[in-house]
């Protein structure tokens, strides 16, 4: 080896050495905000998110988001056990009673020092109340996703029923579902999550409340009210007419609605997106094809909705708040965030009354996004969330399943729902 | 030498054993930060008055012992069927009656739970499409069938575990035995009873004690084709222990029921144990 190859490989080696030093100061001025979500684990919605966090790590280019993928149903059982180990993300996407769960163990850190006077002025009514522990705010409402009952028209054009006029009372929709399965009997006639897991109790609670059972919580009735007794009286009937398909997630009736195999779905703003990304569908066939109102009322005269709209939280120990906050106001408020994700692929509304951009405003003016804000959004109510919700949820969804696939007398299901709840 | 591997057993299995004891003990609920608090039987006193622990150990018996008698009947039978099969024609039906067992666990459960399917399953079309049923049956969603629709997938995968192990077993029978039975012209029936039979005794005891440890544990199957529903009808100890730990965050009171649990699988590999010396 000659001199010169020998001051070359040297100079070589000093130039990697300054490379690699350089790297690592670049890298250690970066922040690293972790983000454990389960937007990223979803075909629908991938693109929108990783879109969304591109744009924000190139509008910061300071601060690097790690996104972390996990399925909706193992989102809080991971988040609880890494906050018990003390390695928590910063910065979690979650929803309904699991926002309160994680609330409870006071490993969440509150917000209400993060937001500006100009923000929440801009929060739409009753937006962060739900959100509320004591006095402090635990999570910040990502965006709004209350369920309607949609009800395909082409379908019920077929049976013989009036599309432009969808059932307003419990008796109107159980005629109407018996006239479809008559007219059409591969078609499933009301889409409704009866598993057993705390969402399904989420969303069948403004069921019940329509039947006036509330099982738990403020003003409950018991598990084993005359009120609760109708309810699964109802359901039971409705399975055994073959008006409803037992055992599925609210999730998986989607696909088939989206073949035009569900001619009523309870289910949330965030159907028409799912359904237009299975089947392709253009707006104009979509607002043309589908509509949503509000859940037939029962006896007690009210209809009544649920909030299933996404939260996004912090966690007490992340080493990075202003980032990690920086990164929720982002997703939650900025016009590029809700254009390519919430209204984008997730089809829900956001949590602010105005984008500040004209044209991400005027995307939210669709027949859907209307229905939804004007009719359904005054319908919501609120559930008595938190651990002893996760416990009762088991009890009272196994009597609805015990109901809907088994020939028990009601009263003993009730009865049992009531044991448990005690 | 033996010191090393005690270590390890104390760390690997000792310690899990006692934490998951000193647990069961406890009021400790991973949602409350707090200090966990030593309430002594309180936990036991509670799982003997819960009728869903009871539902779960009727169902886990159900589903063991039910799964591994047919199973190990089924294997018994395809043993002896394929007993004089020699040559490629052997080695190809071995291969097809051995590919369930090769299919992972979850695949199995879903592959089933498709099958399954009230609205356009296999086996409602078939059963329809032949005139069996006029109506499609809902399989998974029946509290009464849904035990054993589950069973039947696990006997589905557990049939060829039973079926190598005896085919292996029958092998081994010496000819000396064989011809001396054929020699004093005994029958199919007669030979299978008493010649065969005796001799896969033990192999028959030993796997069936082994799968019945296995079945005892399954979890994949049973969570991913029901939950555990509907209610509680294939709701198993380890389901039920799953749901407490993970779902509502009880780990004392799961602890409890995992002690309840780790001590029927003592029993039985004890009568493992034992099985295998007197073989």
């Amino acid at each position: 080896m000659d001199v010169l190859d020998r001051s070359r490989l040297r100079a070589i080696g000093a130039a990697s050495v300054l490379a690699v030093l350089a790297g690592s100061a670049v890298a250690q001025d970066k922040i690293t905000v972790t983000f454990a979500n389960w937007a990223s684990a979803e075909g629908t919605t991938r693109p929108g998110i990783e879109q969304a966090i591109a744009d924000f790590e190139a509008a910061n280019p300071n601060i690097d988001i790690v996104s972390e993928s996990i399925s909706f149903s193992e989102i809080a059982r991971q988040l609880v056990l890494r906050a018990r180990s003390g390695n928590p993300p910063d910065v979690a996407q979650i929803s309904g009673n699991d926002t309160i769960l994680l609330a409870q163990t006071g490993a969440l850190e509150p917000l209400d020092g993060y937001l500006s006077e100009d923000l929440k002025a801009n929060i739409k009514p009753g937006a962060l109340s739900t959100l509320m522990v004591g006095d402090q705010l635990i999570a910040f409402p990502w965006n709004q996703s209350p369920a309607g009952l949609w009800y395909n028209k082409n379908i019920l054009e077929q049976a013989g029923l009036d599309p432009d006029s969808p059932p307003h009372t419990i008796e109107e929709l159980t005629a109407a579902l018996e006239t479809i399965h008559e007219q059409m009997p591969d078609v499933i006639p009301l889409g409704i999550d009866t598993t057993n897991r705390a969402f399904a109790l989420t969303s069948n609670w403004p069921w019940m409340q329509t039947f006036g059972a509330i099982p738990v919580g403020e003003g409950a009735t018991g598990g084993d009210s005359e009120e609760m007794k109708a309810y699964l009286t109802w359901l039971r009937d409705l399975a055994n007419k073959g008006l409803i398909d037992p055992g599925r997630k609210i999730g998986e009736f989607r696909p088939l609605a989206a073949q035009d195999l569900v001619a009523f779905h309870w289910d949330q703003v965030l159907l028409q997106g799912v359904i237009q990304a299975t089947n392709g569908m253009s707006d104009e066939d979509f607002y043309d094809a589908w509509g949503v109102t509000t859940l037939p009322v029962g006896a007690e005269g009210a209809p009544h909705s649920f909030e299933g709209g996404h939260q996004l939280i912090m966690f007490g120990n992340s080493p990075n708040k202003e980032a990690a906050w920086s990164f929720i106001e982002y997703l939650s408020t900025n016009p590029t965030a809700i254009d390519v994700y919430t209204v984008g692929v997730n089809s829900s509304l956001p949590s602010i009354v105005s984008t500040g951009d004209a044209q991400v405003d005027a995307k939210l003016d669709t027949p859907i996004f209307n229905a939804f804000s004007e009719e359904i959004i005054p319908t919501l109510s609120t559930q008595p969330y938190g651990a002893d919700y996760a416990a009762a949820a088991t009890a009272i969804m196994a009597g609805v399943q015990e109901a809907v696939t088994g020939d028990r007398p009601i009263d003993e299901i009730a009865a049992s729902i009531q044991q448990q709840l005690q | 030498m033996v010191i090393p591997t005690l270590l390890v057993m104390a760390v690997v299995v000792g310690y899990p054993i006692v934490y998951t004891l000193l647990l069961s003990v406890q009021d400790y609920n991973l949602l409350d930060f707090s200090p966990a608090e030593n309430i002594g039987l309180e936990n036991y006193a509670r799982l003997f008055n819960d009728p869903i622990f009871w539902t779960s150990l009727y169902n886990t018996f159900i589903y063991s012992f039910g799964s591994v008698a047919i199973s190990a009947t089924l294997g018994l039978i395809l043993a002896l069927l394929c007993e004089n099969l020699h040559g490629q024609h052997f080695r190809l039906t071995r291969s097809l009656l051995l590919m369930p067992w090769a299919v992972p666990f979850v695949v199995v459960a879903f592959l089933f739970r498709y099958m399954y399917m009230q609205n356009g399953g296999v086996i409602n079309a078939l059963l329809l499409g032949m005139g069996v049923i006029s109506e499609p049956v809902p399989w998974l969603n029946s509290a009464t069938l849904a035990m054993p629709a589950v069973m039947a997938a696990n006997i589905w995968a557990m049939t060829p575990f039973f079926f190598l192990l005896l085919s292996a077993a029958l092998s081994a029978i010496p000819n000396e035995v064989i011809e001396a039975a054929r020699v004093d012209r005994a029958r199919t029936w007669s030979m299978v009873a008493h010649i065969k039979l005796p001799f896969l005794r033990n192999p028959l005891l030993i796997s069936s004690l082994l799968m019945l440890i296995s079945t005892f544990n399954d979890f994949a199957k049973i969570w991913a084709m029901t939950q555990g529903g509907p209610g509680y009808s294939t709701s198993t100890l380890v389901i039920y222990v799953y749901r407490l730990a993970f779902e509502t965050f009880e780990f004392g009171y799961a602890s409890a029921l995992g002690v309840i649990w780790l001590l029927l699988l003592l029993v039985f590999a004890v009568a493992y144990l034992r099985a295998l010396r007197m073989g």
